[in-house]
């Protein structure tokens, strides 16, 4: 019977369109994640198989967790079947046993779930023989990691969600609390999630993931390519625990639906609506006659049954459990974003609003489509689901006002939503005591910006309900039309004007506002806004009233709907929808070039193809820069005229100037007796030949002019560097140049071998000698001197580097003269904007912050870094070169700081809103301070050759530099916590690289090496040597290449230095740091603690230590261990990364294992090997353990 | 007088089903019963007429508004109570009679508030006025739909199976209500309890497989057929044969025993003893006649 039942449901199952539909959209959403880079699940593959057994895991794990959702339908089907079409009864009263009822239907169910899946192992299958894939990136066939995969990591996760949504369902006999459950399911879930991680011991949080991405995260956190494509994950420890003990729920649970399974008709609900029957009263009612009433038909009276409809429908949303529950988790998100909103080597930023519509946008919006979604589904049908629709249907009034009331309703509905997340985030603000509330930003932000967003979405859900009449047809079409998304940028569609339902994305700066965005963004809106009519007056005529539901049959209604009102309407905006999107096309695409990333990319390969050869030809270099700069920051242009002094530093005669610009800027080059030879403007690439070559030592002036004049707008905004306000350009975009630039190669290997060109070379050998006559910042100018006239408009404040020279007015606008006095780097930018100034001084050096006044939070703290920065190079290093330092503001559109002469340009999102209010956090504002200013240092002082390396002299010694500043102010024991972090991003930054990882002192500018490994190998380097000999190592180098002329300094010099002051039994250390990729698998097997007769504690501690080798793909070979560890004991700590040290003893260990013994004086907690985390250990967290 | 016309209407299902053939109906003034069993086509021909459905071929005029076509003035008049209907969760019975008096049209709110007040009181719903409609039983769900059908003064009362769940009490309560309203205006009444007919039609049609086997006045049907029925006590087993023998028209236990109705001229035997016909006698008259019919055609 049991069996019977089985496969009558499996049938069942099996013949409904749902599961092919599950199915489909799980084949394809697949198969283009493994068939292209535009789609991503779980993260971009960088460098791995696309058939690697760690992508087939991850892809079935983050598909299984729309499981949820796939595997409820089916077993609130099985269980909600019976009771919705009213067969409950016929079944109940059958000789069906309660056991094979319930467990036939559920295993159907769960059946019918895993099939589904199928639907993804397929699609990496298929997907893997695809033709158009690089045959690099596609490792051999293997069915073990699917066989895997399925069984460890699928099945069990749709075992439990059935299990669980099962029983709520059986219990409570109602789809409603089901689904709702579903979304508590996910948000107890994500909330589990924050709650958890800051738990002590992390196996228990990875035991309670119900996913099981716990467990898969934590062991492949740190996975190379190599293990990535090659090891499955083993099933055992924890991994093992989780799967049994979720199983185990799983079992647990379906017990105890069987044991309170009722096989009975109807559910207590139904016995409660007879108790309140039972007041009613039996009298027969005086006969009160019916008056007679005037009824009013159209005009007016359809405008009120217009707001009759909205008020009806909005409270019939307002008032429904779903939507309460999913407004309770929305809002719950919404909390969680808020309240961490933008860490930052975990320091938060204030809850400045901005962020604050972020996060509405990142945690809230998402809930909101799922209710626009839902209740479009609900709305459409509600009067047919409630078999209301015959009464409601027969009603004099006009069929638009009944959908058009459903629809405000609706969208009143969500502006309802979007008001009580503005609320919530207000509510962040205001616990955090920040009070500048921005209510017009609020207003535009959530209201317009997101509104319109969720209004288009919605108008798309309403009328894909109302046109394929079918409401799980609709939510289809819903899920299609998001996938469609993604599909279409995937495919290089990436045309707003296409893309339907898209609106262009907005940046918001405190800085600049919406800016160049808004313009985009508001004729976009329009334009979809009409689009979206010209679909309800076809919703409109569908719209279905009656019970006739045949397409044949609404056709005919339709066309007697057409009326001349109807035809007008329809008319009139197709006319305003075209001549919109004519408006936009002529900005996107006549006054602008519209170009999708494909074609960008392209033009990079044909570039590279035919101008690689002149690489590094011989050229003359830029002595001196002349450039008048005019900014016209309204209409976001500039206009440039400049003059280069070029000096040929060649032995030979050179005939060729060969001047390189970004291709379509108009610009134009005059050269005294210079011929165009050669004009390529859509490679940006021009050969101007010299009537007379210019001679070795010789002298020519080179004028040039550049106008970048945006006009109109752009379908995505590419250039946000000129701006209202905030405006940061750089000569290297800018300006034009001499000579082949690298700059344009595409970097990413299967782009490359697309279009037929050979692996990059990211960097030069170490010893080419050809590349050290460069340096790693300018191939056409070694040390300049600049002097510079910019101008702006009146308001605002127009900087470059160099000093003030003169500053006067003309014309209406501002002018500012800069000159350097000492030779710089060809490397310079122009800022403008509305500043504020807060000025100090270092010992008589001006130190002056250029910000915005909306955030002055840290301004104090940029000078303090400043000074403490200036205080510790000057002291260690070498004086400093300039006679100022000036940090200056610009918007969040891009987020770095980057160090110019005298001049650190920061991001307004880096530092200016960072929230330093609390003590404990890392304060980071003063780091990136410190590394920029350190820049002054290592890139303005040494610059090293454009080589492999080159990036470690620049930013390997700033972090170095910014760590010392950093651990004088705050104490070593924060160090600890930031190093944790970088050892974190080091880690998971080798796993996603794309080429070869490379050991620091050949890095060739990646950016997890030379900065993050960077931080940990000088921090180790100088924990073993110490900061004094490190330093000594440093002002050599200084004094060695300072201010060098080509050829230019490499790491070889660097590394000499190091082995200098390092003493000989410690020289393993720099090939361990420097030389090799080296990784260590330490860890503490035992420790015991017995207290001794003097209360004095004494611990013994048995350690494992690993050390290996790896290769540039992460391969690793053991090697010997010979190295100088710590092993320690630790305190108890509330916090992690806070323990303090009770012992802390160098070590030499030769051998894999050894014991030690401590005597501390207060009770030890932890104690291990290494145990502040100074090696790169891909396991760090069990390095100690606890003492029993 | 307002009456409502019906001339060859036909209505057939994408799946084949022929619900309506050829129907022809005048439905004058007052109450007009429409008998037949489930499935015979009552729905589709009340859903056609209350603008509800579109039909294959004939027409329905009402006064001179044609019906299949002029669906927005049909509902100005029209008052339906379908055979199955719900109500929205979460809110009050008032509250959803005053939203569908403004989409009735009653657009002025005092002329509102008294028709609601008045309906609520006809219907004995007046002290369940604040409750929530979700909490209702079926017998107050349907005196809230017959309310609901009554606003706005229609001219033409479409009700459905409307005494179905209602238990005897309000049922009799429900008949005075129709009775008093249907002086005026044209009121059709679906069942398939012939009493509700008999008691208070003063016209009817008996359709059966989405055809019209009989209209007219029940009283006169009854009239036509007196003398005719014939009834007997017969034993379990003996049925088949009867059936066999004699044109049964109708079969029921009473009191344990099988009781057979026949229609014949004359006494078919002495066993069997005359009685008077009743209005289900010249239901289940016509229905065995068509079935015959049917079978013979077949």
């Amino acid at each position: 019977m049991s069996w019977e039942i089985l496969k009558f449901e499996l049938r069942y199952h099996l013949r409904q369109p749902l599961f092919y539909i599950l199915f489909l959209i799980f084949f394809f959403m697949t198969f283009g994640a493994v068939t292209s880079d535009a789609v991503q699940i779980g993260g971009a593959l960088g460098n791995v198989n696309r058939n690697a057994p760690f992508v087939i895991m991850q892809l079935l794990l983050v598909m299984s967790t729309f499981g949820v959702l796939t595997t409820t339908a089916y077993v609130a089907s099985a269980i909600n079947r019976d009771f919705e079409y009213n067969t409950d009864s016929l079944f109940f009263s059958s000789p069906v046993k309660k056991s094979q009822y319930l467990f036939g239907r559920f295993t159907a169910a769960f059946i019918v779930s895993s099939l589904v899946y199928l639907g993804v192992v397929t699609a990496i299958m298929v997907g893997s023989f695809m033709p158009w894939l690089d045959k690099e990136r596609l490792g051999p066939f293997a069915l073990k990691p699917y066989v895997f995969s399925y069984f460890a990591l699928i099945l069990p996760n749709l075992f439990l969600f059935a299990a669980i949504f099962f029983a709520v369902a059986a219990l409570t006999r109602s789809l409603m609390a089901t689904y709702t459950s579903v979304a508590a399911f996910y948000v107890a879930y994500i909330v589990s999630r924050v709650t958890l991680r800051d738990l002590d011991s992390e196996k228990i949080g990875i035991l309670l993931d119900p996913f099981g991405f716990s467990p898969f995260a934590r062991t492949t956190r740190y996975w190379t390519v190599f293990e990535k494509n090659n090891n499955l994950l083993p099933l055992d420890g924890v991994f093992l625990g989780n799967r049994l003990l979720w199983i185990g729920v799983a079992l647990v649970l379906l017990g105890l639906t069987f044991a309170f399974f009722k096989m009975e008709v109807g559910s207590g609900s139904r016995k409660k609506k007879k108790k309140a029957a039972a007041k009613e009263d039996v009298l027969v009612p005086a006969g009160v006659a019916i008056p007679r009433v005037a009824q009013h038909f159209g005009g007016m009276a359809s405008v009120r049954q217009y707001f009759t409809t909205i008020r009806v429908e909005t409270g019939a949303i307002l008032k429904s459990l779903p939507f309460i529950v999913i407004m309770l988790l929305a809002v719950l998100n919404t909390v969680g974003g808020a309240v961490f909103a933008g860490p930052i080597f975990g320091t938060r930023f204030y809850p400045v609003t901005y962020e604050m519509l972020e996060v509405i946008e990142g945690n809230f919006f998402f809930f909101a489509v799922i209710i626009a979604a839902f209740y479009a589904g609900e709305i459409v049908w509600r009067e047919r689901m409630l078999k209301l629709n015959e009464v409601t249907d027969t009603m004099p009034s006009p069929t638009w006002a009944i959908w058009a009331g459903k629809l405000t309703a609706l969208c009143i509905t969500l502006y309802f939503t979007l008001f009580a997340a503005v609320l919530t985030t207000i509510a962040v603000q205001a616990a955090k005591h920040y009070h500048h509330f921005e209510l017009g930003l609020y207003f535009r932000g959530a209201f317009l910006i997101l509104g319109m967003k969720l209004l288009l979405v919605t108008i798309l859900m309403f009328i894909g309900q109302i046109i394929t009449n079918n409401r799980y047809v609709g939510f289809l079409i819903a899920l299609f039309y998001i996938v469609a998304q993604v599909v279409l940028d995937a495919l290089h569609y990436q045309h707003h004007l296409y893309q339907v339902f898209v609106l262009p994305d907005t940046t918001y700066s405190d800085m600049n506002g919406y800016g160049h965005f808004a313009r985009p963004f508001e004729w976009f809106s329009l334009y979809w806004t009409f689009f979206a009519a010209i679909l309800l007056i076809i919703g409109h005529l569908f719209w279905v009233r009656g019970t006739e539901t045949a397409m044949r049959i609404r056709t005919r209604v339709a066309r007697g709907r057409l009326g001349i009102p109807a035809v007008t309407m329809l008319a009139l905006f197709v006319i305003a929808f075209v001549s919109t999107g004519c408006y936009i096309f002529y900005n996107t695409n006549v006054l602008n070039h519209y170009t999708t990333d494909d074609q960008r990319d392209k033009r990079s390969a044909e570039t590279e193809k035919l101008y690689k050869k002149y690489d590094r030809i011989p050229q003359p270099r830029i002595t001196d820069v002349q450039a008048n700069v005019d900014i016209y920051p309204n209409k976001r242009w500039v206009d440039i005229h400049g003059t280069y002094t070029l000096v040929n530093k060649t032995p030979q005669p050179i005939s060729d100037l060969h001047v390189v610009m970004l291709p379509d800027v108009p610009f134009s080059v005059q050269i005294a007796g210079a011929r165009l030879a050669k004009s390529d403007a859509d490679h940006g690439y021009f050969i101007y030949h010299l009537a007379q070559p210019l001679a070795p030592g010789a002298t020519i002036p080179m004028a040039f002019t550049v106008t970048i004049h945006h006009r109109g707008f752009e379908n995505v905004s590419r250039d946000n560097t000129i701006v209202a306000n905030g405006t940061f350009i750089n000569n290297f975009a800018t300006f034009p140049h001499l000579g082949y630039s690298p700059n344009v190669e595409l970097q990413e290997t299967p782009k490359r071998r697309k279009y037929g060109l050979a692996p990059v070379v990211r960097a030069a050998k170490i010893d080419d000698p050809k590349a050290q006559l460069d340096n790693g910042i300018t191939r056409d100018a070694d040390w300049i001197n600049l002097d510079t006239t910019v101008s702006t408009s009146p308001d605002q404040i127009a900087l470059a580097p160099g000093y003030l020279q003169k500053e006067w007015s003309a014309n209406g606008r501002r002018y500012f003269r800069y000159k350097t006095t000492s030779p710089i780097l060809g490397f310079f930018a122009y800022l403008s904007a509305r500043y504020e100034v807060k000025r100090s001084t270092w010992k008589g050096i001006p130190i002056e912050i250029y910000y915005d006044p909306k955030h002055a939070y840290n301004v104090d703290r940029m000078i303090y870094g400043v000074q403490k920065s200036l205080d510790y190079f000057t002291a260690n290093f070498s004086p400093y070169q300039h006679k100022q330092v000036r940090i200056l503001e610009f918007p969040r559109y891009a987020q770095f700081a980057q160090s110019f002469p005298n001049t650190i340009p920061f991001s307004e999102s880096i530092g200016f809103v960072a929230d330093l209010r609390n003590k404990e956090d890392i304060d980071y504002v003063y780091y990136v301070t410190a590394h920029e200013v350190a820049h002054q240092w290592w890139a303005h002082q040494v610059i090293g050759a454009d080589v492999q390396g080159g990036s470690m002299l620049a930013e390997t010694l700033a972090q170095y530099s910014a760590l010392m500043v950093m651990e004088k102010e705050y104490g070593r024991d924060k160090m600890r916590r930031f190093l944790k972090y970088e050892l974190d991003r080091y880690l998971a930054g080798r796993g996603g690289e794309l080429v070869a990882e490379m050991p620091v002192m050949l890095v060739e500018n990646q950016g997890y090496i030379h900065y993050r490994k960077g931080s940990l190998v000088m921090y180790e380097l100088r924990d073993e040597i110490g900061e004094d000999k490190v330093n000594v190592a440093l002002r050599q180098l200084i004094h060695d290449h300072a201010f060098e002329q080509p050829p230019y300094a490499t790491t070889r010099a660097l590394i000499a230095d190091f082995r200098a002051v390092t003493p000989p039994e410690k020289q393993s250390l720099i090939t361990d740091l420097f030389e090799t990729i080296t990784l260590y698998d330490n860890k503490a097997t035992a420790a015991t603690v017995s207290k001794r007769a003097d209360g004095k504690f004494v611990v013994t501690v048995t350690v494992e230590s690993k050390k290996f080798r790896a290769d540039d793909r992460g391969k690793e070979t053991p090697t010997p261990v010979n190295d100088w560890v710590d092993i320690g004991v630790l305190g108890a700590s509330k916090t992690k990364g806070n323990e303090p040290v009770l012992a802390l003893e160098k070590h030499h260990l030769t051998t894999p294992k050894a014991t030690f013994q401590m005597v501390v004086a207060t009770k030890p907690d932890r104690a291990g090997i290494d145990p502040l985390n100074k090696l790169v250990d891909r396991n760090p967290d069990d390095n100690t353990r606890k003492v029993e | 007088m307002l009456e409502l016309r019906i001339e060859g209407l036909s209505k057939t299902y994408s799946n084949g089903v022929k619900a309506l053939q050829d129907v022809s109906l005048t439905i004058p003034t007052g109450m007009f019963g429409l008998l037949g069993p489930n499935g015979a086509g009552k729905s589709t021909l009340m859903r056609t007429i209350a603008t509800l459905q579109e039909a294959d071929s004939g027409s329905i005029a009402l006064g001179d508004i044609d019906v299949l076509r002029e669906k927005d003035k049909v509902r100005r008049l029209l008052g339906y109570l379908p055979q199955e209907f719900g109500v929205y969760p979460r809110i009050t019975a008032e509250a959803m009679l005053n939203h569908f008096a403004v989409l009735k049209g009653i657009v002025n709110a005092k002329e509102r508030r008294d028709t609601v007040n008045a309906l609520l009181q006809r219907t004995n719903l007046s002290d369940a006025r604040k409750q929530n409609l979700s909490t209702f039983s079926g017998g107050m769900r349907q005196r809230f739909g017959i309310a609901q059908a009554l606003l706005g003064n229609p001219k033409l009362i479409i009700v459905d199976e409307p005494t179905a769940g209602l238990d005897p009490e309000e049922r009799v309560r429900f008949h005075n209500l129709l009775a008093e309203i249907g002086e005026n205006v044209v009121v059709i009444l679906s069942t398939h309890i012939v009493e509700d007919v008999s008691d208070l039609c003063s016209q009817m049609a008996i359709i059966a497989g989405g055809r019209v086997l009989m209209s007219g006045d029940p009283q006169a049907a009854v009239r036509e057929l007196n003398g005719k029925v014939w009834r007997r006590v017969i034993g379990k087993h003996e049925l088949e044969d009867f059936q066999r023998r004699y044109t049964v028209i109708s079969t029921r236990l009473v009191g344990g025993r099988t009781v057979i109705h026949t229609v014949s001229d004359a006494q078919p035997d002495p066993t069997f003893e005359p009685i008077n016909a009743s209005l289900e006698d010249v239901y289940f008259h016509y229905s065995k006649r068509d079935s015959q019919a049917q079978a013979e055609a077949a």
